[in-house]
């Protein structure tokens, strides 16, 4: 699934397009409001899905090599996150969608 | 007045002395006036009144405006001369009658060395500038000197900075990082894991180990924030491994083993609001390294130690052929 794809299945708001998201073929998601479960998940170049708007889940993302970051639940993300996203070139994507909704649409999109 | 003012020790720009680096002097050389000098001109002209041109510096927040009609300088009215007028009660008096009608004016050709110098070889705040055909083209004062030559000291600094460290240096030596860790501060919890993704990826490591290596020390950062009361995260990278070590001055772990269990965790609401917490931290940086220990003692201080063996570094790219 390319990065626009992502967009238009969520319906998200793109607050940061990193450099990485270009050209970027999503086959895996990994979803999770505790950032160890998403520092255990054994991939890179994955999408993480969240609820969590906080500075640590882009520096998750960044750690474990994901190719973006979904804040779900229609989340205000504070500026040092956004500008953590920019300064780290970490793709951010904001959903009006819950949790479940969000990881069900991925899905169907991923053929699961 | 062409007099410089023994009053004045100081000289306005210090940059053509001896002391000056000589990456400045340089830059002093290569650029020209015109690289410099303001374009968007402020003129005014010979039968405005006094009172117009003390309008015009400050609205654009000047202190000296150069006469101009067609191109022509005919003089400049500076700061002083509207402070006299007001003074002498002439301030409604056109600018023709009081300008200041020697002007030391520079050419937009020559080196900024020389713009700079006159700075302090005449003590005025600002130059117009000409061209081949004595036309104003601009005006050039201290500000635009020292705003260009910072601009270029950055591009310098870039320059030296990619020279220095070059981007892949294959079989280059071992690296140390060390980070101090604060308690609580997880504002800046997780900047020495980039730091060591960044210098393994300098090196060309693949990016599963680099990866693995990340997640370790990122789980030992987390752990020194929430768990400690402040520690440092040591790192040594060689072509062989890379080897972090989280050391802490306590409070300690009481059962070792039943740390190193996944789930199982002493964590607090506010930790795990955070999304840390789940008692997978530990087992996480067991699980990414090929050696792993951990010495702790209920009120002493805390060692974790992971290796993460690396494959050899990726080769470089042949360069592309032709152009």
């Amino acid at each position: 699934m390319k990065f626009d794809d992502v967009v238009r299945t969520l319906d998200a708001a793109v607050v940061h397009r990193g450099a990485p998201a270009e050209g970027a073929d999503i086959r895996h998601v990994a979803a999770s409001d505790l950032m160890s479960d998403l520092l255990v998940a054994d991939r890179h170049g994955h999408l993480l899905v969240t609820s969590l708007a906080s500075d640590q889940a882009v520096r998750t993302a960044d750690i474990v090599g994901a190719a973006g970051l979904v804040v779900v639940n229609g989340k205000n993300l504070p500026a040092t996150m956004v500008s953590l996203a920019k300064e780290l070139d970490m793709t951010l994507l904001r959903t009006n969608l819950r949790m479940f909704e969000a990881c069900v649409k991925l899905g169907k999109a991923l053929g699961a | 007045m062409l007099v410089p003012s023994p009053l004045i020790p100081m000289p306005v720009l210090p940059l053509t002395s001896e002391q000056s680096p000589l990456v400045l002097l340089d830059l002093l050389f290569k650029l020209k006036v015109r690289d410099v000098m303001t374009t968007d001109l402020v003129t005014a002209r010979r039968a405005d009144t006094l009172r117009y041109v003390q309008a015009l510096m400050k609205t654009h927040r000047i202190t000296g405006v150069p006469v101009v009609e067609n191109g022509r300088l005919f003089g400049i009215v500076s700061m002083d001369d509207i402070m006299t007028a007001l003074d002498r009660g002439h301030i409604d008096d056109p600018v023709e009658r009081h300008m200041t009608t020697t002007v030391v004016v520079l050419e937009e050709d020559m080196p900024l060395s020389f713009g700079a110098s006159y700075f302090d070889k005449y003590r005025f705040g600002r130059f117009p500038v000409l061209n081949k055909d004595n036309s104003v083209v601009g005006i050039l004062t201290s500000r635009d000197i020292s705003a260009s030559l910072l601009l270029e000291l950055y591009k310098e600094y870039h320059k030296l900075e990619a020279q220095v460290q070059p981007p892949a240096p294959v079989g280059a030596p071992r690296t140390s990082l060390q980070v101090r860790v604060k308690q609580n501060d997880l504002e800046n919890a997780g900047k020495g894991a980039h730091e060591i993704k960044r210098a393994l990826a300098a090196r060309r490591v693949d990016p599963a180990h680099i990866r693995r290596a990340s997640i370790a020390a990122y789980e030992m950062e987390i752990n020194l924030v929430l768990h400690s009361s402040g520690g440092t995260l040591r790192t040594t990278i060689d072509n062989e491994s890379v080897e972090i070590v989280a050391r802490d001055r306590g409070p300690g772990i009481a059962d070792v083993q039943l740390a190193l269990q996944d789930g199982f965790s002493t964590a607090n609401d506010w930790i795990r609001s955070l999304g840390f917490g789940a008692g997978m931290g530990l087992g996480n940086i067991r699980r990414v390294a090929d050696e792993f220990s951990l010495d702790s003692k209920a009120g002493g201080g805390t060692t974790v130690r992971a290796v993460i063996r690396l494959p050899p570094p990726v080769p470089e790219e042949a360069p592309h052929a032709g152009g």
